[in-house]
């Protein structure tokens, strides 16, 4: 892979030659392939490196989602107080690496490890952490996103057609997706149908991924990188809010969102940063959802596995784990278990 | 087979985490090794108790498909055909899952159906079916937890 990539950035970088070096995949990136590298090239003022994520798409995987969305997202907050790594080439050509890709420049000295905050150093700086989480996720929902990338990607919503457009598009997932009836999360979703949230206080971007695992953090529980935006949509930013505390998510399975944050804490928080308020009711129906939309991913990982589109050992981990623990979440945010 | 299938993919699963995942050279591997090693642990555990889980609930949404006809509405139709498909003509885990997948099927209908009935019956029911689908979740929760 590494000669197909210096043949492709040589193509792309003003220089004859370009050496790829310490290319690895990267643990984790479930719906795509994640690497690392290294570039080195003769530029006009002597020897250039730098350093760079490459994401492509497998053969199948835990989503089905389009490159050139999540390309867009990240490029839209390029600059803006959302902290995320400059894209810089979009591949659609799936021949050159096996898969279509994208580039983006590699944040360095950053941790992302689900367990990190659960030990020194980090641990100290949980609150840090938490604040820093909720502020930019503030800043995401309140990003005025007219005019930019994303909005020539994604269709907005109607304040109170938010909710119904992300149901359908899951609900639609679910149906093609299963391998066996969901009774549970069919359940649920009559439930989300019957009872509908009140409308969005505003269409905002939403992450659709937001979480501890999907941020860049420092020891001193400074956030540099929101990635994994492969989710991302306009939307009702109560979904993000909701999906943070997702108990999918919880890592120290201590109740704590995130592993690093009380939950009433993380709601206080969101409502000072966001300037929305955080309706109970309608915080409900998000959350009854996001199990929903989880349980769309899990289910559709479980097919790529069982059809033999992938042989990615944590597709069955994730279906063998996840899919009855979603139903257990189901049950105890209804109040059945 | 003895030793017992269950306990030696037990030993196939620490092997890999104790000996293998080490000595692996990249993270990428390592974690590919972890993964191999816990699955190890829960197919071990569904090997022993896969067809006594879908013989038992097969059984009790077969029972709950019955009792619950008479609410069943517009969705009796469905209720019905769930209710004719066969018992599993083996004990292979594929044929009691295509049982449980075609009842199961049935009990969604159910479900919906009962719940749009205002009736203490109905509410009743409503629960009966609660309960299992809670049990359910029990049926299918692994005893070992890793990570």
């Amino acid at each position: 892979m590494e000669d197909r990539l210096e043949k492709y950035l040589a193509a792309h970088i003003p220089t004859a030659t370009v050496s790829v070096t310490n290319l690895l995949r990267i643990p984790g990136g479930a719906s795509r392939e994640t690497w690392m590298f290294d570039a080195a090239w003769d530029g006009p003022n002597g020897p250039e490196t730098e350093a760079f994520v490459l994401r492509k798409d497998p053969p199948a995987s835990l989503l089905e989602t389009d490159r050139e969305t999540e390309y867009a997202f990240y490029s839209t907050f390029w600059g803006s107080k959302v902290p995320v790594p400059r894209m810089r080439w979009l591949e659609p050509d799936g021949s050159i690496l096996g898969g279509p890709f994208f580039i983006m420049d590699r944040i360095l000295n950053v941790e992302s490890n689900t367990k990190a905050p659960q030990a020194p150093p980090y641990l100290a700086v949980q609150a840090e952490l938490a604040r820093n989480m909720y502020e930019i996720l503030g800043a995401i929902a309140t990003f005025d996103w007219h005019g930019t990338p994303a909005e020539s990607v994604a269709a907005a919503p109607s304040a109170d057609g938010a909710w119904k457009k992300e149901l359908d598009h899951w609900q639609a997932i679910i149906d093609a997706q299963e391998l066996s009836p969901q009774p549970i999360i069919r359940a649920a979703i009559r439930w989300l149908r019957a009872n509908p949230p009140p409308p969005a206080q505003r269409v905002s971007v939403v992450h659709g991924d937001y979480r501890v695992g999907n941020f860049l953090f420092r020891p001193d529980g400074s956030i540099h990188g929101i990635v994994d935006w492969e989710m991302a949509h306009l939307g009702d930013p109560l979904e993000d809010l909701a999906w943070s505390l997702n108990e999918s998510w919880q890592w120290a399975r201590n109740g704590r969102p995130g592993g690093i944050v009380d939950r009433p804490d993380a709601i206080v928080l969101w409502e000072q940063f966001s300037g929305m308020k955080a309706d109970l009711v309608a915080l409900q129906w998000w959350e009854v959802f996001c199990h929903v939309k989880c349980q769309g991913i899990w289910l559709t990982g479980a097919r790529s596995f069982q059809e033999g589109r992938t042989n990615e050992l944590i597709l069955p981990m994730v279906a063998y784990s996840l899919i009855n623990a979603q139903d257990q979440s189901v049950l105890r945010q209804i109040g059945r278990l | 087979m003895r030793p017992d299938t269950s306990r030696t993919l037990q030993g196939v699963a620490l092997n890999l985490l104790t000996n293998v995942m080490g000595e692996t050279r990249t993270p990428f591997g390592q974690q590919t090794v972890g993964i191999a090693g816990q699955l190890l642990f829960w197919i071990a555990e569904e090997c022993e108790r896969g067809a006594d889980r879908l013989v038992v609930e097969n059984r009790a949404t077969r029972q709950l498909l019955s009792d619950g006809l008479p609410l069943a509405g517009t969705a009796a139709k469905s209720v019905e055909a769930a209710l004719a498909t066969p018992p599993a003509a083996d004990f292979r885990i594929s044929s009691l899952q295509a049982e449980n997948d075609a009842l199961r099927k049935g009990l969604i209908a159910l479900h919906a159906a009962v719940e749009s009935v205002d009736s203490d019956e109905a509410r009743a029911f409503n629960e009966r079916i609660w309960a299992e689908l809670v049990e359910s979740t029990k049926r299918r929760q692994f005893a070992v937890r890793l990570g």
